[in-house]
């Protein structure tokens, strides 16, 4: 639930976006960053479907590649 | 970004000085998640200690509510939503009942499991049946819950609210003669949302090292070490491991309409107790939508173990860091993921979740 989940900006409608993250693409609401200025290509964090805070193309990247391997070992069979 | 690899942070930790053990505290799911994950607790050397306290709020939801979530949906003609690591809590009913959302969905409730309050939206616009939506969560789901109040509920949906603050829980440790840590590495997300500034007393008051970090193992390394240089050296600060996204003030919009939304109100921990203003609960402007006022309240019916932990279940210690998952008598045996008993053992920030699912198995 708490996972915070980084995403690309494709879209802007309003207070909601279209982004992706590893070809997955969700709505999410920027309705918590209201107060700052977001263009398609940022990347934004996300929680439960909204974004938290603005970050950069390279710490998108490195929470994308510890997600793989986290998730790669949780979906490991149980023993 | 750290500049350091992880490597290069073990390096410099493993060429401290360890006169004794430290015990270095974490109080989020995801850090829990990170350090399993990536072995760090293997990594480094044996006198630190990591130890998983309160970093999940599904298992301290107060078991009142969660009861009070499945009687509203077996007993009115409603649809309940709950984010989806809740379905599978157990309270503490009659075998004749059901015990968790998930039993009470398949007796016939409406429950349906969310991932966002966005989908409260999307569920409520295509139904004319009331809606309520049972959230729980730290300030990082508080704030989006917040933001959807903000943006206009319809009138057919009310919330029934289970949020909590993160810092009392450790505040009340900290007060407590049996603090049982020496270190804290703070929530990264949720200083991205309320501030690393929210996390200073730990230092200030108690004379704890401190620091916030990421989630990527090379920031958790880092606060690590800082917080084991402080305590070394005796200079003690707030450090802050994760500045890409923590800022001294954090998302002070996303704050505001928190504010401008909720209460801050005393709140109920299961198998904890009540922790003064812990919690958030809509104010008077917002009413209108708060399930506990529109609804009957079901949770007045006296039940056997109400409102604590399962039978022999040891999640109350375990996530107050007292003990390990592996130490309670249930883990692995009776407690496992396919058939929990625990919370800890449901939710995916739960510790003994997390551990069994990294291997740990006795």
């Amino acid at each position: 639930m708490c996972l915070g989940i980084p995403m690309q900006i494709i879209e802007i409608d309003g207070y909601n976006a279209r982004c992706e993250a590893k070809g997955v693409e969700r709505t999410v609401s920027l309705f918590m960053l209201q107060d700052q200025e977001l263009a398609v290509g940022d990347h934004v964090m996300i929680h439960v479907g909204y974004a938290i805070q603005k970050m950069s193309q390279q710490e998108a990247q490195s929470a994308w590649d510890l997600y793989d391997e986290m998730f790669e070992k949780m979906d490991a069979p149980e023993a | 970004m750290n500049s350091r690899s992880a490597k290069d942070w073990l390096t410099q930790i493993q060429q401290l000085d360890f006169p004794q053990a430290i015990k270095v505290m974490n109080v989020c799911g995801g850090h829990e998640r990170a350090i399993s994950m990536a072995g760090l607790r293997t990594a480094l050397p044996t006198a630190i200690e990591l130890i998983p306290g309160p970093g999940c709020p599904v298992c301290v939801c107060p078991e009142e509510d969660i009861y009070q979530a499945i009687q509203l949906a077996l007993n009115h003609d409603l649809i309940l939503l709950a984010f989806g690591d809740m379905l599978r809590v157990p309270v503490n009913v009659p075998k004749s009942q059901p015990r968790s959302l998930e039993q009470a969905r398949a007796a016939g409730a409406d429950i349906r499991p969310v991932a966002s309050p966005l989908d409260v939206l999307s569920i409520a616009a295509e139904s004319t049946k009331p809606v309520v939506f049972f959230a729980a969560g730290f300030e990082t789901t508080t704030a989006p819950v917040a933001a959807l109040v903000k943006q206009g509920l319809p009138d057919h949906v009310h919330l029934l609210l289970s949020a909590r603050l993160t810092w009392p829980a450790v505040a009340m440790l900290l007060d407590s003669e049996t603090a049982g840590f020496d270190a804290l590495i703070a929530p990264g997300h949720v200083a991205t949302v309320m501030g690393a500034e929210e996390w200073r007393f730990v230092v200030k008051k108690h004379q704890i090292p401190a620091a916030v970090a990421g989630f990527m193992p090379e920031s958790l390394l880092a606060a690590t070490y800082s917080v084991l240089r402080q305590q070394q050296s005796g200079r003690l600060f707030l450090d802050n491991c994760y500045p890409e996204l923590v800022t001294a003030q954090g998302n002070q919009y996303a704050q505001q309409q928190m504010h401008s939304v909720l209460d801050v109100v005393d709140a109920n921990w299961r198998g904890i107790g009540m922790i003064p203003r812990s919690g958030f609960e809509l104010n008077a402007k917002y009413a209108a939508h708060n399930a506990r006022l529109h609804y009957p309240d079901y949770t007045e019916t006296v039940r056997k173990r109400q409102g604590q932990m399962p039978a022999g279940c040891g999640c109350a210690q375990v996530v107050l860091g007292k003990k390990y998952p592996n130490q309670c008598q249930l883990y692995g045996k009776a407690c496992t993921p396919r058939t929990p008993i625990g919370p800890c053992m449901v939710s995916d920030e739960g510790a003994c979740r997390i551990w069994w699912a990294t291997g740990v198995r006795t």
